[in-house]
């Protein structure tokens, strides 16, 4: 047994921290929780430029080999610093994916570009009508020739608009169950046809919704065999579920108790009240669980061993337990908990207030809790299938 | 990093495993309700070495880490074992460590019950005045081991302390005991060697206990689900509808925390020492806060042959309560780990304790 992450993680933890620190100032940090769009592409070409973007990868593909403790710790500490590294998972994940799936077509065309910073993918797989159920996508492709023809609506899609390519989910075929007919395709985002609107959320976070309209694509952007689609976005919605929040818990619980430890106006420290010691207790729990149970899953991957519903679990679990914490301390600090940071008065550095309007979409995307626990009652306990 | 059992550890967990499913099914537990103790069952303990496990060769034990205690402690709880492991197991320890001559160390190695504790409660708003304590497993025992301010002591002449056995919401064996420091008690330590004493004490029967709670919770879920899979309503399992199955399917999940919390816990202990105190209080409040919804979820996934005394699910809905308040409950406990992750000093500057293994 060792609940280490292990040196080379911790030479990481060193690494991004010093990176951090000379390219990521405070006022990035704010404009980035600004702009909510999750992509910053003068941050992402340094990062790129350290070898980060590719670090996961295989050497043969100019990537660091790096584990996955290491991979994790890298985004562990970009998340937990506010840095917009949405594009930087997407990215990350694509390039495995094409690597892995793509033809050489995509490993020469794609993959080196990926990793020097100079493309970036979002992920299309939501739709107005499909959310929960995703295999049930229909935007259609339909073949032209050569080439294929693209329409529908997409939404939710995060950093379309700032990146080159669209990872996007398609109806091939409607002959069989939903599932056996999604093909998928890279789409540029600049092909005639692709319109993109914003979408704006009550966490600050920016995503898209992207019509598409006769889009048309060679056949030589579609990734993975014809209608054979579905295990791709399954093997990807594993990835996203096997993460959790335990990086912003981690923060939120830092902020807290450094707040509850200052001596307010009325020269009394508020850990000095018993309800708010409980809380913090509760609040630390969680965030060491959330955490236990995001390296348990990263473990298992490390290990090559079957993640079952390990990684459904990690994800709900941190996203009731972050909501749960968020609640409850915004009802417990009163009205200067409502203060966004920078305000006059406001509270660990507008924490509270950011926690509470950003926690309720992590029980939602990726995944809903619902989702994830009907995976967890049917695989863990043998339950049956429940709808 | 690795998660995993090694081989001894799991020859360990089997080892009890199969004893207990043979000598320990939930009828021993139902006949032993009355006492909360079975004499048979901890002879079987003994045989196996479960009451010499934490001491030191030097005192005969077999000098296993907490890790191991640990594991012994989770198999306990699935089966609801009636016997004072964790009393032995840490009273024993506390007092190699102080008293490595001490004549009580004589009678736990010779499988005699013979010492408890009296776990203190710095954060309790009732219930530690009037200079009696409910000592768990205090019928039994011929001492108990207190700490009366910075000064530990070992109350013995049991007999003339105990107020008889008092019967409670889950058979712990307990028993109100005068503590004064008379004629029959003697000095442990004092001043800071005292209460660090304790406070480590504190730490490990918190730890044993949410081991221990651990595995009501995992047996607990098991039973309810295996009720789920069988009990047809409207014509289908129950389990096939969400409002049964999702519960169950959330107290999976924090039954995997508490028992990565309880592991990380013990490894800490050796591994990363200033950590072990916080992460032995938090598996302990994580422990009951799982065990205690998990057995209330599975209860009400029994309908109303839950509440009934012929199923088995409501001793553990009891039990699981019950094992958490002789600790003080989770509410109490919170307050120790908030200290102990942000102000274990009086500094206020802990918070790096929280970042991860080290």
């Amino acid at each position: 047994m060792d609940f280490r992450l292990g040196e080379k993680a911790e030479d990481v933890k060193r690494e991004i921290r010093a990176f951090l620190e000379e390219h990521f100032s405070e006022a990035d940090r704010k404009e980035a929780a600004e702009d909510g769009g999750g992509h910053d592409w003068d941050l992402y070409r340094k990062l790129a430029a350290g070898g980060w973007v590719s670090a996961g990868w295989p050497k043969e593909f100019g990537g660091q080999d790096r584990n996955p403790y290491e991979t994790l710790t890298l985004y562990w500490e970009l998340c937990k610093a506010g840095f917009p590294w949405i594009g930087l998972l997407n990215n990350g994940f694509i390039g495995h994916t094409l690597m892995v799936m793509g033809t050489d077509f995509h490993r020469e065309e794609f993959v080196p570009k990926i990793a020097a910073g100079e493309i970036a993918f979002a992920l299309g797989y939501s739709e107005p009508g499909s959310g929960s159920d995703v295999a049930n996508a229909r935007v259609a492709a339909t073949p032209d020739g050569d080439d294929w023809l693209i329409n529908g609506e997409k939404m939710w899609t995060t950093t379309a608009h700032t990146a080159q390519y669209i990872f996007m989910l398609t109806r091939t075929s409607t002959q069989d169950r939903p599932h056996r007919g999604l093909t998928l395709f890279l789409v540029p985002t600049d092909a005639e046809g692709v319109e993109i609107t914003a979408i704006h959320t009550m966490g600050g976070e920016r995503s898209n919704g992207v019509s598409l309209s006769n889009v048309r694509i060679p056949d030589s952007y579609r990734v993975g065999e014809v209608d054979k689609g579905w295990s791709v976005v399954r093997f990807a919605l594993g990835l996203e579920q096997a993460m959790g929040y335990a990086d912003l818990q981690e923060r939120f619980i830092q902020n807290a108790g450094a707040w509850a430890l200052e001596t307010g106006a009325d020269g009394r420290r508020p850990f000095e009240d018993s309800r708010i010691k409980e809380q913090l207790g509760q609040t630390a729990i969680h965030a060491e669980v959330s955490r236990l149970l995001r390296h348990r899953s990263t473990w298992l991957a490390a290990e090559g061993k079957d993640l079952a519903a390990k990684g459904a679990m990690t994800k709900s679990f941190s996203g009731t337990s972050y909501l749960d914490d968020a609640q409850s301390w915004m009802d417990l600090v009163g009205p200067a908990g409502l203060l966004k940071e920078d305000e006059d008065g406001a509270l660990a550095e507008g924490n509270f207030d950011e926690a509470f309007r950003q926690t309720p979409v992590n029980t939602i995307y990726g995944g809903t809790v619902e989702i994830l626990r009907s995976l967890i009652a049917e695989v863990e306990l043998g339950l049956p299938k429940s709808r | 990093m690795d998660l995993s059992l090694d081989e001894s550890q799991q020859i360990l967990v089997d080892t009890f495993s199969e004893m207990l499913e043979k000598e320990c099914p939930t009828t021993h537990v139902r006949d032993c309700e009355e006492t909360g103790f079975s004499s048979v069952l901890w002879n079987q303990y003994c045989e196996l070495g479960a009451n010499i496990m934490g001491l030191p060769e030097a005192n005969e034990g077999l000098e296993m880490s907490l890790l191991d205690l640990g594991l012994v402690a989770n198999e306990s709880g699935k089966a609801l074992a009636p016997v004072p492991f964790i009393e032995v197991a840490v009273a024993g320890r506390l007092l190699a460590k102080l008293s490595p001559d001490d004549t009580l160390l004589g009678a736990l190695t010779e499988g005699k019950p013979a010492v408890s504790l009296a776990i203190p409660r710095p954060n309790a708003i009732f219930g530690t005045s009037g200079g009696r304590a409910l000592i768990p497993f205090g019928t039994l025992a011929d001492a108990a081991i207190a700490l009366d301010g910075d000064t530990l002591f070992v109350a013995e002449n049991g007999d003339a302390r105990r107020s008889g056995h008092v019967r409670d919401l889950g058979s712990s064996a307990l028993a109100h005991w005068r503590l004064d420091r008379d004629a029959d008690s003697r000095v442990l330590a004092s001043g800071p060697d005292a209460t660090d004493a304790m406070r480590r004490a504190d730490a490990e029967w918190k730890l044993l206990a949410g081991f221990w709670l651990t595995g009501i919770a995992r047996r607990a879920l098991a039973i309810g689900s295996d009720y789920a899979r069988e009990r047809i309503q409207f014509g289908v399992p129950i389990g096939g509808f969400q409002a049964i199955a999702h519960p169950l399917a959330e107290n999976a999940i924090r039954i995997d925390g508490a028992e990565l919390l309880c592991w990380e816990a013990a490894w800490a202990d050796t591994e990363d020492p200033e950590r072990f105190e916080m992460l032995a209080s938090m598996a302990f409040v994580w422990a009951s806060q799982t065990a205690i919804r998990t057995s209330d979820i599975s209860l009400h996934t029994h309908g109303g042959y839950g509440f009934s005394t012929e199923y088995d699910i409501q001793m553990f809905y009891r039990r699981a309560r019950a094992l958490s308040s002789v600790g003080g409950g989770s509410q109490e406990e919170l307050q120790t780990v908030a200290e102990r992750c942000f102000d274990s000093d009086g500094s206020g500057k802990a918070a790096s304790l929280l970042g991860g293994a080290n």
